[in-house]
């Protein structure tokens, strides 16, 4: 028993950081359907400059989110701007498929070139430290991780629902046509929608980096996570890749300490399966267009 | 006794595709015919004695294949500095095989069949060292090879092969079951947990543990092997110290390691002694991942480490401090076992006065050869006979704790509690 809620714990908390990193991702798609393989790659590109910031100049990796994230969002909207919208319109879904996994090659490229493959972790210091609450661990760290991601996560839902740029955005998701005829520059709309979701990397990463050990091809494991809680959740949907990440985390984290790490992964992909062929739309992804 | 085969996952999935190219590479090659004769080469006196080495300077294994290089280069300088052997300058011949099996095979052949090289000395990992010391063999060329000591490296049963390490790589933690089993009844652990990697060089370490310590009553209250991609152990670890062990046994390479102490400390689980196969030998990393008051109490296994009390080690580390600079915590014990093999030809020559394949063969079968990584002998497959030594995390530094005869300190028990 006490095992079981132990990990019960863990789990919880680490899934605040992959809701996180999915919110961008599902975010990205909803706006353009675009499937966004370099996600992955962002949240890695945010552990090293966070790992950066603090070994060079010790800003703390929480902090280091402040500075990050204008430079992730600038990076996707340029990436956006650049590579994908002069994709034809046609197969543009297809088409972005390849160009954002070049961006992820030729990022996790840059990133060898810069810091070389060796494995590294952010560490401030606090890393290890736990509370102890009625005989159960609570890590500081993740902890934060998962404050910062229910914030983070509040701070996009409050954009979304209660901006005129987030009024926008949901008119794009809704109905790109519609929007634009009434107004809605869906270009500027896209390009900045691109942007936000790969700021959400930047916070992403900086907790990532403490938590696990990283190097320039972690991306790959990341974005296969990323998709798998994003086709669970519903693509589109931020409330559906947040309850996915719960489902992903929790069952994780279950199963390693229950059975074995072994299976961790499958389980999750068996739950994936089932959702999928008893509700191909995903959890909480709508059957109309424009779930957010 | 670091890593010593494929410890990148990605690494491993293209390692394991490579060995099965490099098998179909070594059967074409062993039914192919015609051998041009080893000892082709004159020995007189003033020509040099060449050595070919294929070692990983680009790849999967570069950054242990560069340590390697380093040991080699440093022993023939050394060697050089002195006279050479037997009066003829050692120019070694390296060449890189980007490790690739394939490659290594390619290497070998020509190091031997279009250098002629007189000697030649073994490559990293042993997922290289298998097909090179074929190549070897077939060859009649002796085969001193500081980095394959895995159990298929020996399955081989080839006669010419010699491992420059104490013990075989899967009995790395053999050591710390003697000691623990020379402890007195009432203070010995009564319960045991074994975390494993599953991966040819980790699991089996703490297997051999495990059969050892419950063939002598110790409990075995949580077992538990993990793939190489996991990447957060804390779940596995938190289950473990649900069962509240006496002893921790860590199959271990180094990320996975780091993984289960940060997780250990975050748990609070304070075991009363702690083992880890591999990851804790590191000298710079372990503290640097860890934090260096975290490190207190761990034991790990080991040949050659900065404080070794081998006689040599002080002229080792002395004369590679002059050539690439840094400390001695900046050498990989892999330098100091290439460092080795070369030693080992030295004595070779001293004592017989020659320098040919089967002399080397011969006489290493018999004796026991003193060298940076322990006094060396063999059995007639090149298995090594002698332990590592038990190291021991104390006051920041690795010290030698057991057998009693080389230890520098006596082993510390209970392990402190982690210090956060």
């Amino acid at each position: 028993m006490h095992s079981l809620i132990q990990a019960l714990i863990l789990g919880i908390l680490t899934s605040g950081v992959y809701a996180l990193m999915a919110s961008g991702q599902t975010l990205i798609f909803g706006i353009m359907k675009v499937i966004n393989l370099a996600q992955g790659a962002f949240v890695v590109l945010s552990a090293y400059l966070s790992y950066s910031l603090l070994t060079a100049w010790g800003i703390d990796p929480f902090l280091s989110i402040l500075i990050t994230t204008p430079v992730l969002f600038a990076l996707g909207v340029g990436i956006q701007w650049a590579l994908l919208r002069p994709l034809h319109k046609d197969d543009a879904a297809e088409l972005s498929l390849l160009v954002t996994f070049a961006v992820a090659l030729g990022l996790e490229g840059l990133l060898s070139a810069t810091y070389s493959t060796t494995f590294r972790s952010i560490q401030p210091g606090y890393e290890n430290f736990s509370w102890t609450v009625l005989g159960y661990q609570v890590n500081a760290v993740r902890l934060f991780a998962f404050v910062l991601s229910l914030l983070m996560l509040a701070a996009l839902y409050l954009l979304l629902q209660r901006t005129k740029f987030g009024r926008a955005i949901r008119a794009t998701v809704q109905n790109p046509m519609a929007a634009q005829l009434l107004g809605v520059n869906s270009r500027l709309v896209a390009a900045l929608g691109f942007g936000l979701g790969a700021a959400t990397a930047a916070a992403a990463g900086a907790v990532f980096g403490i938590i696990t050990p990283f190097n320039s091809g972690s991306h790959y494991d990341l974005i296969s996570r990323l998709l798998t809680i994003v086709v669970l959740g519903g693509l589109g949907s931020i409330g559906g890749s947040i309850i996915a990440a719960l489902v992903m985390g929790v069952g994780t984290a279950l199963v390693s300490a229950l059975a074995s790490p072994i299976w961790s992964d499958f389980t999750f992909f068996v739950v994936l399966l089932l959702v999928l062929l008893l509700r191909p739309q995903g959890l909480l992804g709508a059957k109309i267009r424009g779930a957010l | 006794m670091q890593l010593r085969n494929l410890t990148s996952p990605s690494g491993r999935r293209r390692g394991l595709v490579a060995l099965a190219i490099a098998a179909v590479a070594a059967v074409g090659i062993a039914g192919c015919t015609a051998s041009p004769s080893a000892d082709s080469t004159s020995s007189a006196s003033g020509t040099p004695l060449t050595i070919g080495i294929s070692l990983s300077l680009t790849g999967d294994f570069a950054d242990p294949g560069k340590a390697a290089q380093r040991g080699y280069q440093l022993w023939a300088a050394d060697v050089n500095a002195k006279g050479g052997i037997l009066g003829r300058q050692v120019e070694l011949k390296i060449v890189n095989d980007a490790s690739s099996p394939d490659q290594v095979v390619t290497n070998y052949t020509n190091l031997i069949t279009q250098d002629k090289v007189d000697i030649v000395f073994g490559p990293f990992s042993s997922l290289l060292t298998i097909p090179a010391s074929r190549v070897a063999k077939r060859y009649g060329y002796s085969f001193i090879e500081p980095a394959g000591g895995g159990p298929k490296v020996f399955a081989q049963k080839l006669d010419n092969l010699f491992f420059v390490q104490p013990a075989p790589t899967t009995n790395g933690g053999d050591v710390f079951a003697d000691y623990i089993l020379s402890l007195p009844a009432d203070q010995q652990p009564k319960t045991a947990a074994y975390l494993k990697l599953d991966d040819p060089f980790a699991a089996p370490i703490a297997d051999n543990i495990q059969a050892r310590f419950e063939a002598a009553g110790i409990e075995t209250v949580y077992d538990q092997t993990y793939p190489s991609e996991t990447a957060d152990l804390t779940p596995v670890v938190s289950a473990m110290a649900a069962t509240n062990p006496d002893v921790v046994i860590g199959g271990t390479q180094s990320l996975d390691a780091f993984g289960i102490v940060k997780a250990m400390i975050q748990l609070k689980s304070n075991p009363k002694w702690m083992f880890l196969s591999n990851g804790a030998n590191s000298p710079v990393e372990f503290p640097d991942k860890v934090g260096a008051a975290n490190t207190e109490g761990v034991f790990t296994s080991g040949d050659w480490y900065p404080g070794s009390t081998q006689p040599s080690s002080a002229a080792f580390i002395k004369s590679y401090a002059a050539m690439f600079g840094g400390d001695a915590n900046s050498i990989d014990p892999t330098s100091a076992e290439a460092y080795s093999a070369g030693m080992l030809l030295e004595q070779v020559a001293d004592k017989t006065g020659k320098v040919d394949n089967a002399t080397i063969i011969s006489t290493l079968h018999s004796g026991t050869w003193p060298t940076l990584v322990g006094d060396l002998s063999w059995d007639k497959y090149g298995v090594p006979q002698g332990e590592y030594l038990l190291t021991q995390w104390i006051g920041g530094k690795l010290v030698t704790v057991y057998p009693d005869a080389s230890a520098q300190h006596a082993p510390m028990a209970p392990k402190p509690n982690w210090a956060g």
